[in-house]
């Protein structure tokens, strides 16, 4: 075994053993803090060993470490060990950064749990991270759907983390079944996949309309996973999850977790030039609509989780346009100051008690650490230069240079215009103006959380450095010009952040408030949903509990009850007494004997 | 004495054993009918190997050795039967009625 693989391994083994001993052994779950400081154990080395896989050049080259799995007769079903390449390693080192800094931050964050509380959340936390990287390091589409499924779980179990709160029980539901909608696409084109290839490669080259079926399935699982229009409707609720659950979980990794799965199925996907055509609309459309109804959320949480779902568009119309590392480069940047402004808002929220922007303002003075930080990322998401979020958005603009008529290059420009926008906005409402109430007597949040925050800063502002590396590695390469797409895309950031000051610092917001309003009213395609829950799923789920009820079970019932009474039937037949038994034997050698004449 | 006679005569102790294993309520009766039985079998043996050449004798032998060991397990029955009911009808053992 290579050392590459053992520290790999690390990653995985690491976080899985302090979930597992935070689970089989309950005084250090019940606890709380024992399982914290094994977590974070946990997530530091998987942490370290990333690192140092970050360090190995592996431009070009690919490890593949793999046992058979599932053998019959000789021959695995599937294949589970690692992948390391220029692919997954970035992807590790992102993803053990991000959950480390969150992890440190829910220590100070949810100290106001009860000691079992916190240590179930830990617990969640370190098997994040391992399904994470399950699916992350993932050598076949088999391991990453299997990855893909945990991931889900633990997305599941921790936006109900506070399943005693109606509203949060009923996000986690509304998440796991949109999310469990889609995957049904992920499991039919691995069974396709089988019966076509008899294995879960995704690096076969396969007839065009294969391909296509293929893609096209397991993209809808991309688009429930990345919440891309129309599925997206399950993020803004899980902002139900604790702050930083939304950071890790729903902002910087699991959601990107679809996006992932496109770049590391890149020769599948390079195969599927319809899959591709519709992923650069679904895209488009989703950055564009997500963006809008960012504009009008009056919940902090819910500006990020609509600006999260307009990025992923953002990167699947990348995908979409064949840019595999236009899409992953965003996804890379977007990781860091998405999870930073997550955090910024958590520590916002821990201050003044409430998520609504309402609340906040002027909150500069009391929280300078907090509020630069989150400037810093709502700066890179607005895409100011030379921060990385505009890096990576300008790569993304570039790669749309000339598509479809340049019809998706506009809207994501206009798009990125309103990014800046909301940004603009809620940097004014929380930390400009005049403070609210709450607001007033509000304090910088202890160094656990400060942290975190600083250190997700230093990749905000330095991220594009990577750029040109991680182009290497995917064997593409990063232009940094002076054309239209750059000086339009700053412009439309500073513009849209300009315009968002000069109206919301001055109090101006009267005149978009009807346009505003109507785009409230945007929430229809949750209602379709809410419709097919209710008017479909739960009558037919109704439907399907009637017959295993009265059919299946009743079958089973019967079956026993008829078993009963024959037994009760012949039971007088055993008498008990020996003469009739003695009489019974008797009888059967007669009746032999007389068969026996007889033949 | 033919072996007609003699195959005769083992199955009138045949059927008496048969006659008291299906009339006899006491226990220690049942074991001697089916002591009858098994006597009567092995009547069939030696006539056999007396008259019709078959070699007879070892089986019964054999038999005998049996059925000493079966009379030894059927009479701890009865004294357990004894014992528990103080009496050696075999009706009273009717635990096994359904």
């Amino acid at each position: 075994m290579s050392p590459s693989v053992t520290l790999a391994l690390v990653t995985l083994v690491a976080p899985l053993a302090a979930a597992l001993v935070s689970v089989v052994i309950p005084p250090i779950r019940h606890r709380g803090m024992p399982a914290a400081i094994l977590t974070i154990l946990g997530s530091l080395l998987a942490t370290g060993a990333s690192a140092l896989l970050l360090m190995e050049d592996v431009a070009g080259r690919a490890i593949r470490a793999t046992v058979p799995w599932l053998v019959v007769q000789g021959r695995g079903l599937g294949e589970v060990g690692v992948r390391l390449d220029a692919v997954s390693i970035p992807m590790l080192g992102v993803v053990c950064l991000v959950a480390l800094a969150v992890q440190v931050y829910s220590v100070a964050y949810m100290h106001g749990e009860s000691p079992r509380s916190y240590g179930r959340y830990f617990a969640y936390h370190a098997l994040f991270l391992f399904s994470m990287n399950t699916l992350v390091l993932a050598p076949d589409l088999l391991q990453a759907f299997a990855g893909w499924e945990l991931v889900g779980l633990v997305s599941y179990l921790l936006i109900g983390f506070h399943f005693d709160r109606p509203t949060a029980a009923r996000a986690a539901v509304k998440a796991f079944w949109m999310t469990k909608l889609a995957d049904m696409g992920f499991l039919f084109a691995l069974l396709l996949l089988y019966a076509r290839t008899g294995a879960f490669s995704w690096d076969v080259a396969l007839r065009p309309e294969v391909a296509e079926a293929t893609a096209g399935l397991v993209f809808l699982a991309v688009m429930g996973k990345s919440a891309q229009f129309p599925l997206h409707v399950w993020l803004p609720d899980a902002m139900e999850g604790p702050t930083p659950v939304s950071a890790l979980l729903h902002a910087a990794t699991m959601v990107a977790a679809g996006v992932y799965l496109v770049v590391r199925a890149d020769p599948l996907f390079a195969q599927a030039h319809w899959v591709q055509g519709g992923m650069l609309w679904v895209g488009t459309a989703t950055a564009a609509f997500a963006a809008l109804l960012g504009l009008v959320q009056t919940d902090i949480k819910r500006v990020l989780a609509y600006s999260t779902c307009s990025q992923l568009g953002f990167m699947v119309a990348a995908l979409g346009a064949g840019s595999a590392f236009a899409g992953y480069f965003h996804l890379g940047t977007h990781a860091f100051f998405k999870a930073l402004l997550f955090l910024g808002a958590g520590s916002v929220i821990h201050a003044v008690h409430s998520n609504e922007l309402k609340d906040m303002g002027g909150l500069a003075r009391r929280m300078p650490l907090t509020a630069v930080t989150f400037a810093l990322g709502a700066l890179s998401l607005a895409g100011i230069p030379p921060l990385a979020g505009f890096a990576s958005k300008d790569a993304i603009l570039t790669a749309l240079e000339g598509r479809a008529g340049w019809i998706p290059w506009a809207i994501l420009l206009a798009t990125a215009f309103l990014t800046a926008f909301y940004m603009g906005r809620v940097l004014v409402l929380t930390f400009l103006g005049k403070p609210s109430a709450a607001a007033a007597h509000a304090h910088e949040s202890p160094p656990a959380m400060t942290i975190p925050l600083v250190a997700l800063g230093i990749p905000t502002v330095a991220g594009a450095l990577l750029g040109p590396w991680l182009a290497r590695g995917l064997g593409g390469e990063m232009h940094l010009h002076l054309g239209l797409t750059p000086v339009l895309a700053s412009l439309a950031g500073l513009g849209g952040l300009g315009l968002s000051l000069v109206t919301y610092l001055r109090g101006r917001e009267a005149p978009l408030a009807g346009t505003l309003a109507a785009l409230d009213r945007a929430s229809v395609v949750d209602r379709f949903w809410a419709f097919g829950y209710r008017s479909l799923l739960l009558p037919l789920g109704g439907a399907l509990r009637w017959v295993d009820r009265y059919l299946v079970d009743g079958l089973m019932n019967g079956v026993g009850w008829g078993t009963l009474e024959a037994g009760q039937a012949v039971r007088p037949v055993q008498t008990g007494r020996t003469r009739d038994y003695a009489l019974a034997v008797v009888v059967g050698a007669v009746l032999l004997l007389i068969l026996a004449a007889w033949r | 004495m033919t072996l007609r006679a003699l195959l005769l005569v083992a199955t009138a102790l045949f059927s008496i054993g048969i006659y008291g294993l299906l009339t006899r309520r006491q226990a220690v009766a049942l074991l001697l009918s089916i002591e009858v039985m098994a006597n009567a079998a092995n009547l069939v043996f030696v006539a056999f190997a007396r008259y019709g050449g078959a070699p007879g004798h070892p089986l019964v032998l054999f038999a005998l050795a049996i059925t000493v060991a079966e009379v030894a397990v059927g009479l701890a029955l009865v004294m357990l039967l004894y014992r528990r009911h103080g009496d050696t009808l075999l009706d009273l053992a009717s635990e096994a009625k359904g």
